[in-house]
């Protein structure tokens, strides 16, 4: 009864989804650009500790993306197995 | 006859808002993400934990929704007096009960489901609004759990 409208709402979801993952790489490069730049100005001025957070921030920035890539589609897929039937 | 096609119907919105939670809580869940790497990126540290806590709400929610309400459910079904008294009483009591238990369980999802959407597009999740909804849907419930045999004691059915 309801499958035409879940299916325009699935493709919305999909495409939705496809729009937040790129936007994710893009923010992450953008990122990442940035903490080469913070660290190798530090390296050229000789901040060791702006180089190290560098680093360290670039660092968290591929956990964070990968996080987001590798983790939340399992995250799903167990909410997915979880999803009930009517109890009714 | 008209109960099972009204049963059929909340079950067929059952499933679909079941499913729409689950698109609607993965794609808040990739928002926070994106929201996290953003505000990491620019030294934000009150966002990132923001985004986190909202993070974390969304599973809690989607969680409830999934493996409480069913359960809240099924337990409050199980206490409605469906077959008080006898005749026709009776069997328009177990429609009653069917259609409550039912009416409630779709309700209390979709108190769920706007959380979590209200949470997706970055407001407050009114997590308390779906309690008070769960509540009043379970509140209705248990009155008429007893409204069903005070029914068939007024009507003087058996």
């Amino acid at each position: 009864m309801f499958d035409p409208i879940m299916e325009q709402i699935l493709a919305i979801a999909r495409d939705a989804w496809a729009f937040l993952a790129g936007l994710l790489i893009v923010v992450a490069l953008l990122g990442g650009l940035y903490y080469v730049l913070q660290g190798t100005a530090g390296a050229a001025f000789g901040g060791s500790r702006m180089t190290s957070m560098a680093i360290i921030g670039a660092v968290g920035l591929v956990i964070l993306v990968l996080f987001a890539f590798l983790f939340l589609p399992q995250i799903g897929e167990m909410l997915k197995d979880f999803q009930p039937n009517p109890p009714f | 006859m008209s109960t099972s096609i009204i049963l059929e119907f909340l079950r067929q919105g059952w499933l679909a808002l079941a499913g729409a939670l689950l698109a609607f809580s993965l794609l808040a869940g990739m928002a926070q993400m994106l929201s996290i790497s953003s505000a990491g990126v620019t030294g934000a540290n009150a966002w990132v934990w923001q985004s986190v806590s909202a993070l974390i709400s969304l599973l809690i929610l989607t969680l409830f929704a999934f493996l409480g309400i069913p359960q809240i459910v099924q337990a409050l079904q199980s206490s409605l007096p469906g077959g008080a008294g006898c005749g026709p009483i009776s069997v328009l009591g177990q429609y009653a009960s069917d259609l409550i238990g039912g009416l409630a369980a779709v309700r209390m999802l979709k108190a769920t489901f706007v959380s979590v959407l209200s949470a997706s597009i970055g407001g407050t999740s009114t997590f308390s609004q779906a309690l008070i909804e769960c509540g009043e849907a379970i509140f209705g419930m248990l009155i008429a759990a007893a409204a069903i045999p005070l029914a068939a004691w007024f009507l003087g059915t058996c």
